[in-house]
C-alpha cells in the first residue's frame, strides 16, 4: 500500500503539515523521515495472521470436483485453481484456472419407443476414417450413400442402436474444456470499488469469450453498499457435423454453416446491507439478453405417429433467437452464535415462457476446533417454455420452435449436500464437499399417444457430485 | 534478567532486543532497541527516559512549576514562552484552524465537570454550560512568543505532550545509536525504520472488551501508529453511553465515536492529533478518515 497514491484529504494534509512544523522546529532530524515515510513502498504491513480488509494478502484455492450422473450418464472431472491478491488498500487482482474432461451420455432428445431406434450423425471430424470409432461408444462407422457433388471421404457417418423402451442417449459424448478469467478492482477516488474482468473458454465445439465491469459504493458508514455489474459474453459454437437445419431430419450429412455466434448483454444491480452485527442482507435484480445462436446442435425431437405414439422420425430441434431474462435474488446471513445460516430466495422470469422459484437453505456449525460442518438443502421448480414439446405429432403443423430439452421442460429439483471443513492453521483449510442432485417431472403426459403412454418420456437426471479443495492464505 | 540503572528504567534482554521499560507521563513507556550491546542500551534508558521525564515536568498541567502550570497560574498576564513551547502552541493553534475549533487545547477545564470513570454521574446542563465561557483557543491572544491566557481559563497539551514526547525520544535516540528503535508510550508509538534484517516490527492493536486482547496486529516499517479512544472512560446512564470524548463547542460527549481509533502515519504527533480528531467526528469518524484518505483502523 502506498500511503502517498491515495487522495489525500485537505485536512491530512494540513495536519501532516502542522506536525512536520512542529517537529523541524523542535527535533532536526526525525522531521526529513515524513516524506520518506510517505514515499515508502509500504510502511505498514501486517502480521501473517491477519488476513481481511485492509491487509495484504493472496490466497490460492485449489480444487477438484468429480460429477456423476446417474444410469451411467455424462462423468466430468474438473481441476480449478483460483489465485487472488489483495493489495491493503483494496485494489485487487484475481486469476482463475478451469480445466474439465468430460464424457458419457447424454439424452439425444428423442422419445422412447416400442422398437429399437436407429440414429444416424455426422463423424466427429470431417472426411474422417476409422479411427474416431473409440471415441464413439457402441457406435459403428457407417458408409452413406454418395450424394451428388460431395467427395467420397467425407460421406461417412456414426450410427448407434437404442434398445426398445430405453430412453435414446448418444454415447459419443466426449469433450474437454479449459478456462481461464482474470478480474480487477479497486477503490478509486470517491469510489469505493471499480473493476473489469475478462474470461475466455474453449472446448472443442464452442467458445466463449465474456467480460464484465462493476462499479459499487459504500453508504451509511459502510453498512450499505450498492453494486451495479455489466456483463457481455460472446460465444461461438462449431458443433460436430455442422450447422443442422432447425426442424429437418437427423443426417450424418456434414451440414453448412460450420459456425453461429451469440451474444449476451446484461446487468446486476445489487443492493448489501447490514441489517444488525449478526445479519447481512443481499439484494440482487438481474436482467440479461441473450441473442443468436441457441440451439442444441446435437439435440433432436422426434416426430410420432398420430396413432401409435411410433416415432417416425428425428428433427433437429430449433429455439428462437432472442431470449430475455430477469431475476429477483434475496439472501440473508445471519450469525448466529455457533452457527452461520444462509437462506437464500429467487425468482427467475424469461421471454421463452420459464419461471423459476428457487429457495436456498445451509447452515455452518463450528464442531469446536478447527472442524466445520455446512449442510445445505437447494429446492427449484421451474415451468415448461412455450415451444417444450415431449415430441412433435407426424402430419400436423410444425412448429416454429420446438425442443424436447428436458432443462426446458417443467420439472423440480432438490439438492442436498454438506461441506466439511477443517482449518490446519490460521492460512489452511482443506474442505470436502457432497451433493446429491435430484430432478422430478412428469413422465406420462396425459395427452400421450399410443406405446408413448407406457414410456417414461422425462429424461431428468440424478447426479453426485464430489468437491474437495484447499486454501491457502499467505503473505 | 533485569538490570538496574541509575535513571530507574529496567532494561531486559528479550530475543534480539533490549526493552527498555519505565513509567512516565501517567503511562507506561517502553523503547525496544535491536542491538547487542548491553552498554548501549543502558546509555539509550538514560537518554530516553531523561528526555520523556523532561517533556513531563515541563509540560504537565499537574505541576505548578511548569511552564503549563505557570501559564495556567498566570492571571490573564503576558507570558513569553520558550522556543519548543512556542511551537507546541503554534501546533495547537494550527489544529485549531484545520479543525474548525475542534481540537481545542483549551476544553480541558470540562473536567471539573465531567469525571468518567464508568459510573452515571452525568454533570447537570446547568454545570457544563457555566464552564463554556472558559473554552476557546480564540479567546487566548498568541503571537510568539507572547501569550495572554484570559483569567479562569487553562491550557491543557495533554493531547499532544505524550505523542511529541514518542518522536522527541526518538530522535534523541537516534541521534546516539544506528541500531533499529521503537518507542512506545501507552500506545502511542514510533519506529525508527525497518528492523536490522529488514523486517517490520509487529504491532498489536487491542480490542476494547478485554484486557490484553488482540483485534489485529499490524507490522510497521517506518512512521508512527496512535490510538485515540478508552473503552475504560465513559459514563453510563439511562442505557445511555456518554463517551469521554468532549465537543468543545457545547462541552458534551460527541455522539457515538468509535470506541477506538488507531491511526498511521509519518510522526506519532500527527497520528496522534488525527486520531483524536476522528474521535471528535462521532458517527462521522470513519466517513472522515475515509475522505481524507487516512490509514486507520476504528473499533467500535
Amino acid at each position: 500500500m502506498q500511503l502517498n497514491v491515495l487522495e489525500a484529504g485537505r485536512v491530512r494534509k494540513r495536519l501532516s503539515r502542522i506536525s512536520a512544523g512542529l517537529l523541524a522546529a523542535t527535533l532536526g532530524a526525525h522531521a526529513a523521515s515524513a516524506q520518506e515515510y510517505y514515499d515508502q513502498e509500504d510502511p505498514l504491513g501486517t502480521r501473517n495472521d491477519t488476513f481481511g480488509p485492509g491487509v495484504a494478502y493472496s490466497q490460492v484455492d485449489a480444487a477438484l470436483l468429480v460429477y456423476q450422473e446417474g444410469s451411467g450418464r455424462v462423468t466430468a472431472i474438473e481441476p480449478t485453481m483460483n489465485l487472488a491478491v489483495h493489495a491493503a488498500d483494496g485494489r485487487q487482482l484475481t486469476l482463475g484456472l478451469v480445466a474439465d474432461a468430460v464424457s458419457g451420455a447424454t439424452p439425444n432428445g428423442a422419445v422412447p419407443s416400442s422398437q429399437p431406434q436407429n440414429f444416424v450423425t455426422p463423424l466427429k471430424a470431417q472426411g474422417s476414417t476409422a479411427s474416431v470409432t473409440g471415441a464413439s461408444g457402441g457406435s459403428t462407422i457407417i458408409h452413406l450413400p454418395p450424394t451428388p457433388g460431395q467427395i467420397a471421404a467425407a460421406a461417412l457417418g456414426r450410427q448407434y442402436t437404442v434398445p426398445a423402451n430405453t430412453l435414446p442417449m448418444d454415447k459419443g459424448f466426449r469433450d474437454h474444456r479449459g478456462a481461464a478469467t482474470i478480474g480487477w478492482s479497486q477503490p478509486l477516488g470517491n469510489i469505493s470499488d471499480i473493476g473489469i474482468g475478462m474470461g475466455y473458454s474453449r472446448e472443442e465445439d464452442y467458445q466463449a469469450i465474456t467480460a464484465n465491469t462493476h462499479i459499487s459504493q459504500n453508504f451509511n458508514a459502510n453498512n450499505t453498499t450498492v453494486t451495479l455489474t455489466l456483463n457481455g459474453e460472446f460465444d461461438s459454437s462449431s458443433p460436430f457435423g455442422g450447422i443442422p437445419t432447425p426442424l429437418t431430419a437427423m443426417s450424418a450429412q456434414w451440414k453448412t454453416p460450420t459456425q453461429r455466434s451469440k451474444t449476451q448483454l446484461g446487468f446486476v444491480l445489487g443492493l448489501t446491507q447490514v441489517m444488525t452485527r449478526r445479519w447481512l442482507m443481499q439484494f440482487n435484480y438481474s436482467f440479461d439478453r441473450q441473442s443468436g445462436y441457441q440451439n442444441d446442435p446435437y439435440r433432436v425431437i422426434s416426430l410420432v405417429d398420430p396413432a401409435t405414439g411410433d416415432p417416425t422420425d428425428s428433427y433437429y430441434e430449433n429455439r428462437p433467437i432472442n431470449r430475455q431474462s430477469q431475476s429477483l435474488y434475496w439472501d440473508n446471513r445471519l450469525d448466529l452464535g455457533p452457527a452461520v445460516t444462509d437462506l437464500g430466495l429467487r425468482y427467475y422470469t424469461d421471454s421463452w415462457g420459464i419461471t423459476s422459484k428457487t429457495a436456498e437453505l445451509s447452515e455452518r456449525i463450528g464442531l469446536g476446533g478447527s472442524f466445520y460442518i455446512e449442510p445445505s438443502a437447494r429446492w427449484y421448480q421451474q415451468t415448461a417454455a412455450d415451444f417444450f414439446h415431449y415430441y412433435l405429432v407426424a402430419g400436423q403443423t410444425l412448429p416454429q420452435y420446438a425442443s424436447s430439452d428436458i432443462r426446458l421442460g417443467a420439472f423440480t429439483a432438490t439438492t442436498f449436500g454438506a461441506q466439511f471443513g477443517f482449518r490446519l492453521d490460521g492460512r489452511q483449510e482443506i474442505y470436502i464437499k457432497g451433493e446429491y442432485y435430484s430432478q422430478t417431472g412428469n413422465g406420462h403426459p396425459a395427452d400421450a399417444i399410443g406405446q408413448l403412454r407406457q414410456q417414461n418420456l422425462f429424461s431428468g437426471v440424478k447426479s453426485a457430485i464430489v468437491f474437495m479443495g484447499y486454501t491457502w492464505d499467505f503473505h | 534478567m533485569a538490570t538496574a540503572v541509575e535513571t530507574g528504567a529496567r532494561i531486559t534482554r528479550i530475543e534480539r532486543d533490549f526493552h527498555i521499560a519505565f513509567h512516565a507521563m501517567a503511562t507506561p513507556c517502553e523503547v525496544r532497541v535491536e542491538t547487542d550491546d548491553a552498554a548501549q542500551a543502558a546509555a539509550i534508558a538514560a537518554v530516553a527516559e531523561g528526555e520523556a521525564r523532561r517533556i513531563e515536568h515541563k509540560f504537565s498541567r499537574y505541576r505548578a512549576d511548569s511552564v503549563i502550570g505557570k501559564i495556567n497560574a498566570s492571571g490573564g498576564a503576558r507570558i513569553i514562552v520558550d522556543g519548543e513551547t512556542a511551537s507546541l502552541l503554534d501546533c495547537a493553534d494550527a489544529c485549531y484552524e484545520t479543525s474548525g475549533g475542534m481540537f481545542d487545547i483549551t476544553s480541558g477545564v470540562l473536567r471539573r465537570a465531567w469525571r468518567f470513570d464508568g459510573s452515571d454521574n452525568v454533570p447537570a446542563a446547568e454545570r457544563v454550560r457555566s464552564l463554556m465561557p472558559l473554552i476557546g483557543w480564540h479567546k487566548v491572544s498568541w503571537r510568539a512568543p507572547a501569550l495572554v491566557l484570559p483569567p479562569g481559563m487553562e491550557l491543557d497539551l495533554g493531547g499532544i505532550a505524550k505523542e511529541y514526547a514518542v518522536d522527541r525520544v526518538l530522535a534523541s535516540v537516534m541521534a546516539i545509536t544506528g541500531a533499529p528503535v521503537l518507542v512506545n508510550f501507552g500506545g502511542d508509538l514510533c519506529v525508527s525504520g525497518p528492523r536490522r534484517n529488514g523486517d517490520a516490527w509487529n504491532v498489536a492493536i487491542e480490542t476494547v472488551d478485554g484486557e490484553g486482547q488482540m483485534a489485529c496486529m499490524l507490522q510497521l516499517m517506518q512512521g508512527a501508529l496512535a490510538t485515540s479512544g478508552d473503552a475504560r472512560r465513559f459514563l453510563l446512564r439511562d442505557g445511555r453511553r456518554y463517551s469521554h470524548i468532549l465537543c468543545p463547542h457545547t462541552g458534551w460527549p460527541v455522539e457515538s465515536p468509535p470506541r477506538s481509533v488507531t491511526v498511521a502515519a509519518a510522526s506519532c504527533v500527527e497520528a496522534g492529533i488525527t486520531a483524536t480528531l476522528a474521535m471528535l467526528q462521532g458517527t462521522g469518524a470513519e466517513a472522515f478518515l475515509e475522505r481524507e484518505g487516512i490509514r486507520a483502523w476504528c473499533i467500535r
